[in-house]
């Protein structure tokens, strides 16, 4: 059953040929209990379409979107948005250290959004607190209540944000590269815990990264964002058994794996960054990285389907799948 | 208080820059205009400021029913003329605003500059200086000394020189301890240069965008306390023409002619109104980054 | 923390001393106190003996010590003019000025807060431009100016409010609004700065995303860390105003701290003086050390450590 659908959402900052097009006629959807990853490197627009979803981008910033419902709710009108957001679609942040409020108690934290959602009693709310934070494997959660963020290390904060979103047991969690300011072996325990809850909780995740190793993981399905638009989309196993698109292929090849990567190898970047799309946008935003570009990339793209996997390329397959 | 924006190369405020910064072309035009008012204030003003006419005494300005265009303000209690009283007396709040910023900012210029740039013992010793300063209540310091020594220009100019150098001292002990550390500063100092050259040749040049801000601030500030000092009658002394101290000779007579208090009051709110304004335009061209 | 705190103690104490020097012998400095206070015309004989009853002879630093000395013991010598001891004159003064002070500072953090918010919520917005432009007015117009503005339009044309005096609570209603919007300026400036940094917080963006309404995000989490450095300039101002009252208790004849010390300024009353001043001082070092503890407790982050 589909939870989230998006539908050719588009984010702008300022107007006209200036404009800067951070997220460009995105459309995807998320069903009920699956992990959804979007993938692409940092200045996709990965967090640019969280936060649309969210309704938090900053003030400059224009949305528009022909359809954002969550099941039967519209998330465009003001009401949707109030009784969904922080209710049934939480979020959680990439920051744990700066994510949560220096002058509150966790435990203060942790419930006001509750209470508001709910209604319920200061102390029914502390109870379900309590029983959040021991969900998330924090230990001695009573006494965690009355401490303040600074008191925490930054993984046990991102467990506190990850026991908060999910007070009022959403549908639906929206992390945003959650473990990536977190060192590995913390990581492993935060995407461990990610999965587990979704299994035994039945959440939808949407899991924003640039890590494609992490993907590999945790989810069901996977977009591919490249530079504000989807390239690639597909379930997880065909985007790694079978990556179509060029830039799939080259966040694939950047992934160190034990025993093909040589010693001392150079350690994976794609060389260039990611263009701002600025004023009118033509062809593939990919091309001027791309190995296997061709003149005809700057013309209208065919978008391709096989199934459930899709991508956008001027190529039938990869060429350099075919060549490999 | 603390504008620890580093400072910035001098040469990007060109003038394109300025007419972005409507408040500083607004507030800087108006100052400039009371500026050149000030100077050629014996070419303007249609009258003597001193001369006394006892038979021309609290006549209103000339939008009242028995106003004349003999005297554009009216005349004050002695039938002096107010327009030229008004013009004479930008001259003295501007005089002893500039000049005792002046004095301000060169004390707590070199104290800022050597406390930020030494540290330690001499950084503790400033601090300790400016804590003090701060402790004593400066109208009250200033009234008291303007009594003992008796009330002119100049010593009004010295109390308000010698009690106003607090935040110049603080924002550029901040900015300096951060300069001092910048790569071109030890380079010099590696080089062998001595420390009264970087101080002045590497140091003190970054240091004026902010010395500027600081200066418009101290000085609207500085001509409001002298208009004080001179309203409670320990200022600047009879018959000369300041500002404050004409609000203070017209105080009895503002129930029947109030316009006799509101003109050089709103002289006084114009041209503090203009500097800070002046000021804020000035802040947001030196460090932009601190716009909201 | 407790060293940090004796530290803190040890300074405020050696600040106050050297403000107290300083008063001391600025008022020394210049001039023959004794003629000073016998009057033009005086006979050479009331002077000799003014000389001798007030130990105006000896040097300097002895006055001092010996006058330091008193203090200490709770004697701040006798007035001058009043020929009251000067702690029984201040103790009498001291609360109409503390009255005003407290009252002017409520008024102040009342307009500011508001106008300190919107102006940030609403940031680079025409209420913004509203807010900067009503706080540069408050900075512009002369106190004393603003003060007759007041007496002239609420005591003279309304008659609503008395227009000098400290007999009710009335005569506070004016002084108290002039001083109050005097120093609502830097108030509202600091609001602004602050919300507009805490509005960019992570944490806000927390706040929100946790589906609170806007009023809270900004009312609660945005505010409670703006309000932080308020306390400081709380403290600062608040020892402005209990020393630059001078010139509002002397308009409105407010029989305050500030209209004593314009009083004996006039009448070379330096025991009355000396005895201000330092109090001033006083007030001040403990308003700061002050501060910094309401802000260490403020600030959780603080403490602990």
């Amino acid at each position: 059953m589909t939870l989230l659908t998006v539908d050719n959402l588009s984010v702008d900052f300022g107007r006209g040929a200036k404009a800067l097009h951070a997220v460009r006629g995105l459309s995807f959807s998320v069903a009920e209990g699956e992990t959804l990853c979007i993938v692409g490197e940092s200045g996709c627009g990965k967090s640019m379409t969280s936060l649309a979803i969210m309704d938090l981008l900053p003030r400059i910033a224009r949305r528009s979107v022909d359809r954002l419902t969550m099941g039967e709710t519209d998330l465009t009108r003001a009401a949707g948005i109030r009784a969904v957001r922080g209710n049934q679609m939480a979020m959680i942040f990439q920051e744990p250290m700066t994510a949560l409020n220096p002058a509150f108690p966790i435990g203060d934290q942790m419930t006001e959004a509750y209470i508001h959602h709910t209604g319920a009693s200061a102390g029914v709310a502390r109870a379900r607190a309590i029983e959040m934070l021991a969900e998330v494997g924090i230990a001695s959660p009573e006494k965690r209540l009355g401490q303040y963020p600074h008191q925490l290390s930054g993984g046990l904060r991102q467990r506190v944000m990850i026991a908060m979103a999910l007070m009022t047991s959403p549908k639906l969690l929206i992390a945003d590269e959650p473990t990536t300011a977190l060192d590995v072996t913390i990581q492993a325990q935060i995407l461990r815990l990610l999965r587990d809850l979704q299994k035994r909780l039945g959440i939808a995740i949407i899991f924003i990264t640039h890590d494609l190793g992490l993907v590999s993981r945790i989810a069901d399905r996977v977009v591919v964002m490249y530079a504000g638009t989807r390239v690639e989309e597909g379930t997880a196993a065909e985007i790694f058994d079978k990556p179509r698109h060029p830039y799939t292929r080259a966040l694939i090849d950047c992934i160190p794996q034990p025993g093909k990567t040589e010693r001392g190898a150079m350690l994976g970047t794609i060389p260039g960054v990611v263009p701002a799309m600025v004023g009118e946008v033509r062809g593939c935003a990919f091309r001027t990285r791309c190995a296997v570009a061709t003149p005809l990339c700057d013309g209208a793209i065919p978008k391709r389907r096989a199934g459930s996997h899709s991508w956008v390329c001027i190529h039938e397959t990869s060429p350099v799948e075919a060549s490999a | 208080m603390t504008d620890l924006a580093p400072p910035a190369a001098p040469g990007r405020y060109s003038w394109t820059r300025l007419k972005e910064h409507p408040s500083l072309l607004l507030g800087g035009g108006i100052v400039l205009v009371m500026v050149l008012m000030a100077i050629f204030a014996p070419l303007i003003a249609p009258h003597d400021p001193l001369t006394q006419n006892i038979t021309a005494r609290t006549i209103p300005p000339v939008w009242y029913e028995n106003g004349t265009w003999e005297h554009i303000l009216g005349t004050d209690q002695l039938g002096r003329d107010y327009l030229s009283r008004l013009i004479y007396g930008a001259r003295i709040s501007l005089f002893i605003g500039f000049a005792a910023v002046a004095i301000a900012g060169v004390i707590g210029t070199v104290l800022g500059l050597l406390g930020g740039y030494f540290g330690g013992r001499i950084d503790m010793f400033v601090t300790f200086v400016t804590t003090i300063r701060l402790s004593l209540p400066v109208i009250l310091v200033a009234l008291a000394v303007v009594a003992v020594f008796g009330g002119s220009i100049t010593i009004v100019v010295i109390v308000l020189g010698l009690l106003k150098w607090d935040r110049f001292a603080v924002v550029i002990r901040a900015t300096t301890s951060q300069i001092a550390r910048l790569d071109y500063v030890l380079s010099a100092q590696a080089a062998g240069a001595s420390t009264f050259y970087i101080l002045t040749r590497e140091v003190l040049p970054n240091l004026i965008p902010q010395l500027i801000v600081i200066a418009t601030i101290e000085i609207a500030s500085a001509i409001l306390m002298e208009a004080a000092l001179s309203f409670l009658g320990l200022g600047v002394q009879p018959p000369t023409p300041s500002w404050g101290l004409m609000i203070s000779e017209a105080k009895a007579y503002m129930f029947f002619s109030f316009w006799l208090i509101a003109i050089p009051g709103l002289a006084l709110a114009l041209l503090v109104f203009a500097i800070n304004m002046a000021g804020d335009g000035l802040r947001d061209l030196v460090s932009p980054e601190r716009r909201g | 923390m407790l060293i940090y705190l004796a530290k803190r103690l040890g300074l405020s104490v050696l600040v106050a001393l050297f403000a107290s020097i300083l008063a001391f012998s600025l008022l020394r400095l210049q001039g023959n106190a004794a003629t000073a206070l016998a009057g033009e015309g005086a006979r050479a004989e009331d002077i000799a003996l003014i000389i001798q009853t007030y130990g105006l002879d000896r040097p300097i630093v002895l006055q001092y010590l010996s006058w330091l000395g008193d203090v200490l013991q709770g004697d701040f010598g006798t007035s001058y003019f009043f020929r009251t001891p000067v702690a029984e004159l201040i103790a009498s003064k001291v609360g109409n000025t503390v009255i005003l002070a407290m009252l002017s500072l409520a008024i102040a953090l009342a307009l500011s807060i508001p106008l300190g918010v919107l102006a940030a919520v609403y940031s680079g917005t025409w209420i913004d431009r509203l807010c900067a432009t009503i706080s540069l007015l408050g900075q512009a117009l002369p106190s004393f100016f603003l003060a007759l503005c007041m007496v002239m339009l609420f005591a003279i044309k309304l008659r609503w409010l008395p227009a000098s005096g400290d007999a009710t609570w009335r005569h506070f209603v004016l002084p108290a609004l002039t001083l109050g919007y005097y120093i609502t300026p830097p108030f509202m400036r600091l609001v602004r700065a602050g919300m507009i940094d805490a509005l960019g917080n992570d944490y806000v963006r927390t706040a929100r995303a946790k589906g609170l309404p806007a009023s809270r995000v900004v009312l609660k989490h945005a505010l409670r860390n703006a309000l932080v450095p308020v306390v400081g300039l709380v403290a600062v101002q608040l020892g402005l105003l209990i020393g630059g009252s001078v010139v509002i208790e002397s308009i409105f004849a407010l029989d305050g701290l500030g209209y004593l010390a314009y009083q004996s300024i006039g009448y070379r009353d330096f025991p009355v003086l000396q005895a201000v001043v330092l109090l001033l001082a006083v007030v001040y070092v403990v308003l700061t050390l002050v501060a910094d503890l309401v802000n260490a407790w403020l600030d959780p982050r603080l403490r602990v450590s």
